[in-house]
């Protein structure tokens, strides 16, 4: 490095990865919403023959909205944050460059691969871990670039000291690289048979109750390690810098990610209470689950006091107000996860749409809310522009929030109302309703989930929208702001 | 001892570990900040602060580039 | 000690890996042998019965079917006995599922016969009138794959050991003898179908997905 006047941080990386976190947003949610919709009205089932069917869509939606908006946030924020954590430029080194952008390639060829084949019906049917193994190989590629892209910045850092995010980072690399190695463990078996069948085809290593340790094991820590610690990670850059507040509690955010670590492997067991795996891992499930409680309300409190004596900007920058809000659905989930593992509640709540409400709390409170936050906060940084309308970040924030609260009240009532009923019992013991009774009593609730999505959804465009105006056609700023992101 | 017993023992001996390695790295964090050789609260600037020119609170010797 | 592994980052995502990794150890590996033997009498999935869940699989009936029945007495006066461990010895993958929006189907083979399961698949409405469940025409369309399940029956044979061609078990055989016992179990299905396109289907050779996946969930008991 010649001259130090001239360097620059180089978010190319981050911006191509803004670009799928939003096409995969819209994507993700408009599958996630149309498929609400068909539980209310099945008819919308026959849009595009077999390819439209609930069962085809639903693991698209949910593999689009985990592995592509929520993987392209986390991406497109760490190769902004890792940067600037580490006062290191990718612009200094041509090979980590290089290394991010083939990442960025690889990932966006398996993802519309693996979009197709899902489509097409290839599948391991897996929760989450449906893709087959040639997709799997490809992610697993994709996931080594990545970890070259951390650990070599890593390695020529200015700044010795790693903050907090960078830890959370690593932390996601490694968790998700263990869960998905281990929970994709099959054998393809076109090879073993001598070439018979159908290449795409795998069978799982493990099988039954094993198969379902595995599964719930890698399940539920992919929810933490993709839904969880990277957008900690998140927070712990994007509040402090757009409010100019340092974190409350610097120690309190390591311990805090010690005890996520060591306790959130434990709670697996609770996707399983009342089945087939050992009794011992149920209640470990579901002590785990309740002690999770500390970790994830240590950070959340931690996010919340950062803001102590500066709670005024909640009302004047509608940035900081998402990222609270998004806060405040964290320690909502992280409370109701605890609640469902308890055994007597799980009994009733497992296998109903109370389960769904919990995870939508999470990723539409939650996740959707930071990483928009985060790419707003992103944007006049790296477009230099401001931010196209204020105006329209409002208008998305409380049609957002609105659909987030219709959509987990209306389930709540639904998941706990079918409960009841496949438990109701008249006064001779005979079971009171039959099953299609339960299903017809949901009807209204799916309405309104469904209301609640295309709210959502609403919100989801207009943040698009937003960011692209922002991108093309908004006032351009001569320098860089500090803290505060500016707005039209 | 069959497999049971032998993982019993692992977890419990484990978790011990595990949980005085935690309290023992509250007491440090505590401990080494009174003691003034290290003030944790200072990395929280690392995010207000991250120009590429500005001073790092820490400086990587290995570092390419010393400012 | 602390100090070092804050600054070591090589050495601080092992701690971070080890303190991950101690969990799946403890709870997940440890079981994997007690909990993968059969129940008595359990016989392997035929080469027909594989397909049936591949259609199963492929078209995601997981995502709203359960495949346990749990221990409480409102479950088994609805679906029958309670789910044991050694029941799922031989599925690869597992499907519980994690949502019912339809009923259980670990015992439908108990209370619903081929007949039912095909004016149900071809229209829910028929038989339920407000079911949510979607029609699935194509399965009556499409060609099942049975030189894929036979691969697979193979490779778990080879592999994991799956008991097929033991005395009183499922027989397996080479792939043109699967071939011949698949479309023979096929044909006995069709004979208890209505729909033309299916019998015309299997009187020719080919398995349709519907045939395949009635024997699946015949099975299931
Ligand atoms: C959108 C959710 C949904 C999907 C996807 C779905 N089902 Fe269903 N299924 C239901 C509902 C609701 C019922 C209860 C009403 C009825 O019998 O139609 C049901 C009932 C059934 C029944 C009758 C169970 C009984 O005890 O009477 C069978 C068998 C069945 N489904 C098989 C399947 C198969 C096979 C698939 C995959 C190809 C599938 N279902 C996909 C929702 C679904």
């Amino acid at each position: 490095m010649q001259s130090n006047a001239a360097l620059e941080y180089d978010y190319s990386v981050a911006k191509l990865f803004t670009f799928t976190t939003i096409l995969f947003g819209i994507l993700g949610m408009v599958i996630g919403t149309l498929i609400a919709a068909q539980l209310a009205f099945p008819e919308l089932n026959y849009l595009i023959g077999e390819y439209g069917t609930f069962s085809r869509l639903r693991p698209l939606h949910t593999n689009i909205v985990i592995f592509g908006f929520t993987l392209s946030g986390i991406w497109a924020t760490f190769y902004y944050v890792g940067q600037r954590v580490l006062k290191v430029s990718m612009a200094e080194s041509k090979f980590l460059m290089a290394i991010g952008k083939i990442h960025f390639y690889l990932y966006f060829v398996g993802a519309l691969l693996a979009v197709i084949t899902l489509l097409l019906g290839f599948s391991a049917s897996k929760e989450y871990a449906e893709f087959e193994w040639p997709i799997d190989v490809v992610i697993v590629l994709v996931w080594v670039l990545w970890g070259i892209s951390i650990f070599g910045i890593i390695g020529i850092r200015r700044e010795k000291a790693l903050y907090v995010s960078m830890w959370y980072f690593v932390a996601t690399f490694l968790g998700v690289a263990m869960l998905y190695l281990f929970n994709n463990m099959e054998v393809p078996t076109y090879f073993v048979s001598g070439g018979i069948g159908n290449i795409m085809h795998s069978v799982s290593m493990y099988s039954g109750t094993n198969d379902a340790m595995v599964q719930w094991w890698y399940g539920h820590n992919a929810v933490a390690f993709v839904f969880t610690v990277p957008i900690i990670a998140m927070i712990y850059y994007f509040l402090p810098k757009e409010s100019g507040q340092a974190v409350y509690s610097y120690k309190l955010s390591l311990l805090s990610f010690w005890g996520l670590m060591f306790v959130y492997l434990w709670a697996g067991g609770h996707h399983l209470v009342w089945s087939t795996v050992p009794d011992w891992v149920q209640t470990m499930g579901t002590v785990f689950s309740v002690v999770l409680i500390l970790p994830s309300w240590g950070s959340a409190i931690n996010m919340l006091l950062t803001m102590k004596g500066e709670w005024n900007q909640l009302t004047d920058n509608p940035l900081i107000k998402l990222m609270v809000l998004s806060s405040t659905f964290y320690m909502l989930s992280t409370i109701e996860g605890p609640i469902q593992a308890i055994k007597s509640v799980n009994a009733i709540a497992h296998f109903t749409d109370w389960i769904p409400g919990h995870v939508h709390d999470g990723v539409l409170g939650w996740v959707a809310l930071m990483i928009m936050a985060a790419l707003f906060h992103m944007a006049p940084r790296m477009y230099k522009r401001e931010i196209y309308s204020r105006k329209l970040i409002e208008t998305q924030f409380w049609l957002q929030t609105t659909g987030i609260v219709l959509y987990f009240t209306s389930l709540w009532i639904a998941g706990i109302t079918q409960g009841m009923m496949w438990r109701a019992v008249d006064e001779y013991g005979n079971l009171m309703y039959s099953f299609i009774d339960t299903v017809d009593v949901l009807h209204p609730y799916y309405v309104i989930r469904t209301v609640a999505g295309v709210l959502y959804l609403a919100g989801v465009f207009i943040f698009a929208y937003n960011m692209i105006k922002t991108m093309t056609s908004s006032r351009t700023l001569t320098e860089e702001p500090m803290f505060r992101s500016p707005m039209a | 001892m069959d497999i049971r017993e032998l993982q019993a023992y692992a977890y419990f001996f484990m978790t011990i570990l595990l949980v005085v390695a935690l309290y023992g790295y509250i007491l440090h964090l505590y401990r080494s900040e009174k003691k003034g050789e290290k003030d944790y609260e200072k990395y929280g600037k690392i995010a207000l602060d991250d120009e590429v020119d500005s001073t790092p609170i820490e400086s990587n010797p290995k570092s390419k580039s010393e400012k | 000690m602390f100090h070092w592994l804050e600054k070591n980052p090589f050495f601080f995502a092992v701690g971070v890996f080890i303190v991950i990794a101690f969990a799946g150890l403890i709870t997940v590996v440890p079981d994997f042998a007690q909990s993968a033997r059969p129940v008595a009498g359990l016989k392997p999935y035929t080469v027909l019965e594989l397909a049936g869940k591949e259609v199963y699989k492929k078209d995601h009936c997981i995502a709203c079917h359960s495949q346990l029945v749990r221990p409480f007495k409102s479950e088994t006066d609805r679906y029958g006995q309670v789910s044991l461990s050694g029941e799922y010895a031989y599925d690869r993958p597992f499907l519980w599922g994690s949502k019912r929006t339809g009923p259980d189907l670990h015992r439908i083979g108990n209370y619903r016969t081929t007949d039912w399961h095909e004016n149900h698949m071809w229209n829910p409405k028929s038989v339920v009138p407000t079911s949510i469940m979607p029609a699935y025409r194509h399965h009556f369309t499409n060609i099942a794959d049975i030189d894929t399940a036979y691969a697979e029956a193979v490779t778990v044979k080879a592999l994991f050991a799956t008991p097929y061609d033991a005395p009183n078990g499922t027989k397996l055989g080479s792939h043109e003898e699967a071939k011949a016992a698949a479309l023979e179990e096929a044909k006995v299905i069709a004979g208890n179908m209505k729909n033309k396109d299916v019998k015309d289907a299997v009187a020719n050779g080919q398995v349709p997905e519907i045939v395949a996946l009635i024997a699946y969930m015949n099975r299931l008991k």
